[in-house]
């Protein structure tokens, strides 16, 4: 499945960039996060208890930052493991800022298996467009602390 | 295919499931047909810690008119829905959409409240509901509010119903003078579900032609919505063959279309243009 996307938030790049590699304020704004710790380098661990709706899920996941060249890109690598399935994916943020404004870029490859895969495969692009979405705004009113 | 453990409790009126949805929170699902929920329970997709059953509260299943809108009870099933003389009279696309849902067991038992609160993005009730103009009643622990179709379906899976608030009524309003309505779909073979729906509520003049336009679209986005350019094409204007391909072609301009196994986006859109052309024409044909 591939994700694209693009957001706009009303803060500067610098500050979103911050943010964006901040796990207390990931932490926040992650759908969802109950814990996120620092493991080695750009490796974070996180437990999610992810969902829309009436349908949740709590999953394990691990979270690499890479490719990192502040304030304009970094690649995101996600793991995750749950009781309804697991997840993989990886994509490249790119940040461009114009007038105050920042516009962020997504563009990756996921997928999904498990149960998730097999009887939640019509909504789970949806899902992943309304968490991200989520998780944007929850990420600009951050970024404009 | 069995449940994670959770506690039962059948409420006996609206506002004791209201006070019990109070106290536990987060922690307790209302369960009305349990077409949808039972399913997500039993693959533990949905793992509530209770339920509260508000099937056995009395009142809370009915069809009835009151000035020019038809009042529909939360807990009335598709079939009630489908099967009504009244109804097909009085609201031809209220029985057609109830009789396009799943499969017999599935409309004898699932209801209009359920199916509409669970927002599913590929059920057909939400295109009804937004062609139609509908008005859900929601009783809470701070009395009863109302919420217009266009507002109720917020997202994905997701309503205006706040926490705590129970689906009491559907209000439709009822079409006066030469007025249509169709619903048609594209099923998906094997759960019955809108690959995708469109819902078309349209009235003439005495000229005949398109007075007023109403039209929802479901199973094509994250969620149901409201094709205002094609309704705006349809007004004014002869409702002939190109009128309808003109606006069919408006209702799916979208980028926002559903991309799954089934269906990619842009099959999805050549469907919605498809589907939304045969409606139009339909409820023309069924104004005249």
């Amino acid at each position: 499945m591939r994700l694209e996307g693009t957001h706009e938030l009303h803060a500067p790049r610098d500050k979103v960039f911050a943010a964006l590699t901040d796990p207390q304020v990931l932490a926040r704004c992650i759908p969802g996060c109950e814990s996120l710790e620092k493991q080695a380098g750009d490796v974070y661990t996180a437990k999610l208890s992810a969902g829309v709706g009436a349908i949740k899920g709590v999953f394990q996941a691990t979270v690499r930052m890479a490719d990192m060249r502040p304030p304009e890109h970094y690649r995101l690598i996600v793991e995750g493991k749950g009781q309804p399935g697991f997840l993989k994916g990886s994509g490249d943020m790119d940040l461009t800022e114009k007038d105050g404004i920042t516009s962020i870029h997504y563009v990756g490859e996921a997928s999904v298996g498990g149960l998730l895969a097999s009887v939640g495969q019509r909504m789970v692009e949806s899902a992943a467009k309304m968490l991200a979405g989520k998780f944007f705004s929850a990420l600009e009113a951050e970024a404009q602390k | 295919m069995i449940p994670t453990p959770f506690d039962y409790i059948a409420a006996k009126s609206l506002d004791e499931a209201v006070a019990l949805l109070g106290k536990h929170g987060e922690a307790a699902k209302i369960l009305a047909g349990g077409h949808s929920l039972v399913p997500a329970m039993k693959l533990r997709l949905a793992q509530p810690q209770v339920l509260i059953d508000i099937s056995r509260i009395k009142d809370l299943a009915y069809i009835r008119e009151e000035g020019n809108s038809l009042r529909v009870g939360a807990m009335t099933t598709h079939y009630a829905l489908e099967s009504s003389k009244r109804v097909r009279v009085v609201s031809p696309l209220l029985a057609e959409c109830a009789a396009a849902i799943g499969d017999v067991q599935v409309r004898n038992r699932g209801t209009i409240g359920g199916s509409v609160v669970h927002a599913d993005p590929a059920a057909d009730w939400p295109a009804a509901m937004i062609a139609l103009r509908v008005e859900m009643v929601c009783a809470g622990a701070k009395g009863e509010r109302v919420i217009k179709a266009d507002d109720f379906f917020v997202d994905l899976l997701t309503t205006a119903i706040a926490p705590g608030e129970v689906l009491r009524e559907i209000r439709i309003p009822l079409s006066q003078g030469r007025t249509g309505q169709s619903y048609k779909k594209v099923r998906h073979p094997a759960s019955g579900f809108a690959v995708v729906g469109v819902a078309v509520n349209l009235g003439l003049d005495a000229a005949g032609k398109c007075a007023n336009a109403s039209i929802g679209v479901t199973g094509a986005a994250a969620k149901a919505f409201r094709a205002g350019g094609a309704e705006a094409a349809l007004t004014g204007k002869p409702p002939d063959a190109a009128v309808a391909a003109a606006a069919a072609a408006k209702a799916a301009d979208r980028q926002d279309m559903n991309s799954d196994l089934y269906a990619s986006a842009e099959y999805r859109r050549h469907l919605v243009e498809v589907t939304a052309r045969r409606a139009v024409l339909a409820a023309v044909g069924a104004a005249k």
